[in-house]
């Protein structure tokens, strides 16, 4: 701006000395006008009269991490979350798979109040450890039907790091172990009000629904305000096997009586399959003896005198029957 | 095997040891034996439900933080207008089962929860719309969207595509109705023709006018025209024209005026002449000398001369 008006003040030759310097200090004020740090000053002061500015308070981080052998399903759930919630740390796969105490130390180290750690067995099984970290509680689920965000049937999309909306089930306050997991939920899903990585607009729902004894997870994008939406993922389905009172300790404080796990479930499907084929083996073998082999109960003797005419007698009868 | 188990199985042996002859006779004469395989029964497992300790746990580690912070909301499924309340339980069997009615379920009470919190929101002053001109990075990428975009169009079209299909095997099987009636019918007139015949001979009727073949109603001429539109199906017609159907086939392969015609593109005499001419010139071959101009007559005009000097 500044070239640009010396140009401008040798183009006209006529203007004096005195003309030309005021133009410049006018284009030097016009220049401070603009300069964007002079305007955040300015926001500053209108803001300071505004009243007390809103800041980032809730300092609220979630530890989200996987142990050693998490399938790539589990992993990309994992992934997934890490996306979402712009308030997430991530850390190496943990390998210890008995001192699940460690955790606590692993999310102190950084920085991390909130835990969700995705537990795998078997290379098939998944669990979710949903923590609060120094004192608990704590609460173990076994994760069922995943789908991650990369699937192609869900079509809706949001901004990286916006704020959920968090909607639950009214039953989450009928009984006090929903009430637990509803507080847990709300502290480590909800992406505290202005954090730095997170956008100012809210375009998505997180709805927990309990259906089925189970917990399910599903994620929205807010198309339209009068309440039109699209899902993005994930999907997930919590079925809660334990609270504990501590974070990865202390005394159970609820245990599901509905849940079975999926080791028992396979050999009841396996013992269930054997059994098909036992009862069909049974099942032959009881026809087979309570097959009668004698349709009707005949005296052998009544044939002797059943008798035919020779003019009647065919074949081999003609042998037997016929006149002397 | 933790403590409780093996406590329960010491108490299990001790029960045992009690177990003596006497007693157990003593119980079979009271009637409490029954013959027969005797399993005995476990004690039932009892699941710990600490209802006090987990309000105290709520108490303890709540948040007392502002709306704004949490953004939650407690709602059942937004009801739609014109339905009436279904009986709980009725309802939840069905819809864990069905896919379908399950999402619905949670895509409404997600809905309820949108209609409930952006009014609150906008009271406290946040935006819950997104200018047109925000940009900033999404959570799905936009080649995994085009990619999303591109599988419903495939779809889409798949399933237009299956419908067409459907529809056009429809026709066909309603052509077949046609034709069977155009058979039917031919053979009436057929019929119809004859007895007629047989009336004229008789002297029954003096009207010779069924031997004009005059349509007597215009009613199936429709379905005829369908039943020649249809004609053979698409694959017949695709091997008729690769292998030839109907008609004269012999000296097909033959040259003939109109053939050489249609050659005119890729071969001319007349360039072939001056190519060979020019090639002659280069390299210096045999030339014609004398007369060069005077051009061969056709083979017609030739013979005409041949047979005038005769």
């Amino acid at each position: 701006m500044f070239r640009r008006s010396v140009v401008k003040s040798s183009t006209h030759v006529k203007m004096g000395k005195r003309k030309i310097a005021q133009k410049i200090v006018e284009s030097k004020k016009k220049r401070k006008r603009n300069d964007p740090i002079h305007k955040t000053q300015q926001n500053a002061e209108k803001a300071a009269k505004a009243g007390p500015v809103a800041r980032w308070t809730n300092k609220e981080r979630t530890l989200i991490f996987a142990s050693r052998g998490v399938s790539y399903r589990g992993r990309h759930l994992m992934n997934d979350l890490r996306t979402l919630m712009p308030h997430s740390r991530a850390d190496s796969k943990m390998d210890r798979k008995d001192n699940f105490f460690l955790i606590n130390e692993v999310c102190e180290m950084r920085n991390c109040n909130k835990c969700l750690f995705f537990e795998a067995r078997k290379k098939m099984d998944l669990y979710l450890w949903a923590a609060n970290i120094p004192h608990g509680p704590s609460a173990k689920f076994l994760v069922e039907n995943i789908h991650t965000m990369a699937e192609m049937k869900l079509t809706g999309n949001c901004l990286k790091g916006s704020r959920p909306l968090l909607s639950f089930d009214p039953q989450f306050d009928e009984s006090p172990h929903f009430g637990v997991l509803k507080e847990l939920f709300i502290q480590i899903f909800s992406t505290p009000y202005l954090h730095p990585k997170s956008q100012p607009f809210n375009d998505n729902v997180y709805t927990f629904t309990i259906l089925d004894n189970r917990i399910w997870f599903r994620n929205y994008q807010i198309v339209e305000e009068d309440g039109s939406l699209a899902e993005i993922g994930p999907r997930l389905v919590l079925n809660l096997i334990k609270i504990f009172s501590g974070s990865f300790r202390g005394p159970t404080l609820y245990e599901n009586p509905n849940y079975v796990s999926p080791n028992q479930h396979r050999t009841l499907i396996k013992k269930q399959a054997s059994l098909k084929y036992q009862n069909r083996v049974e099942a032959r073998m009881g026809q087979m003896e309570r097959k009668e082999t004698d349709t009707y109960k005949m005296d052998t003797l009544d044939e002797v005198f059943h008798t035919i005419k020779p003019e009647d007698a065919k074949g081999a009868e003609k042998m037997t029957f016929f006149r002397k | 095997m933790t403590d409780p188990d093996i406590a329960a199985e010491m108490e299990e042996d001790s029960f045992d040891d009690l177990d003596s002859d006497e007693e157990l006779q003593a119980a079979f004469s009271r009637g409490d034996l029954k013959p027969g395989l005797n399993i005995e029964a476990r004690a039932k497992r009892v699941y710990i439900n600490d209802e006090q300790g987990l309000k105290d746990r709520l108490t303890d580690f709540k948040k007392d933080l502002a709306w704004l912070e949490r953004l939650d909301v407690t709602c059942g499924p937004a009801r739609v207008p014109g339905e009436t309340d279904p009986k709980p339980d009725e309802e939840n069997k069905d819809e864990v089962h069905d896919d379908f009615k399950r999402e619905l379920r949670i895509y409404r009470q997600a809905q309820a929860a949108v209609l409930d919190a952006l009014p609150k929101l906008q009271a406290l002053n946040i935006p819950t719309k997104r200018p047109e001109d925000f940009f900033a990075e999404m959570a799905k990428s936009d080649d995994h969207m085009r990619k999303i975009r591109e599988k419903l169009i495939a779809k889409q079209l798949s399933m237009e595509r299956s419908e067409k299909a459907k529809k056009l095997r429809e026709l066909r099987k309603f052509g077949k109705k046609v034709q069977q009636e155009v058979l039917v019918k031919r053979q009436k007139e057929k019929k119809d023709l004859a007895e007629s015949v047989k009336k004229f001979k008789k002297g029954h009727s003096k009207d010779l006018g069924f031997l004009e073949g005059k349509p007597k109603g215009g009613a199936n001429s429709k379905q005829d025209k369908a039943a020649a539109k249809l004609g053979p199906n698409m694959k017949r017609k695709a091997k008729n024209t690769k292998f030839g159907y109907g008609g004269k086939h012999k000296g097909s392969k033959v040259n003939s005026k109109q053939s050489a015609r249609d050659d005119e593109d890729h071969f001319s005499i007349k360039r072939n002449r001056s190519d060979v001419a020019k090639h002659q010139k280069q390299f210096g071959g045999k030339q014609r000398k004398g007369n060069t101009k005077q051009k061969r007559l056709g083979k017609g005009k030739r013979q005409k001369l041949k047979s005038r000097k005769k």
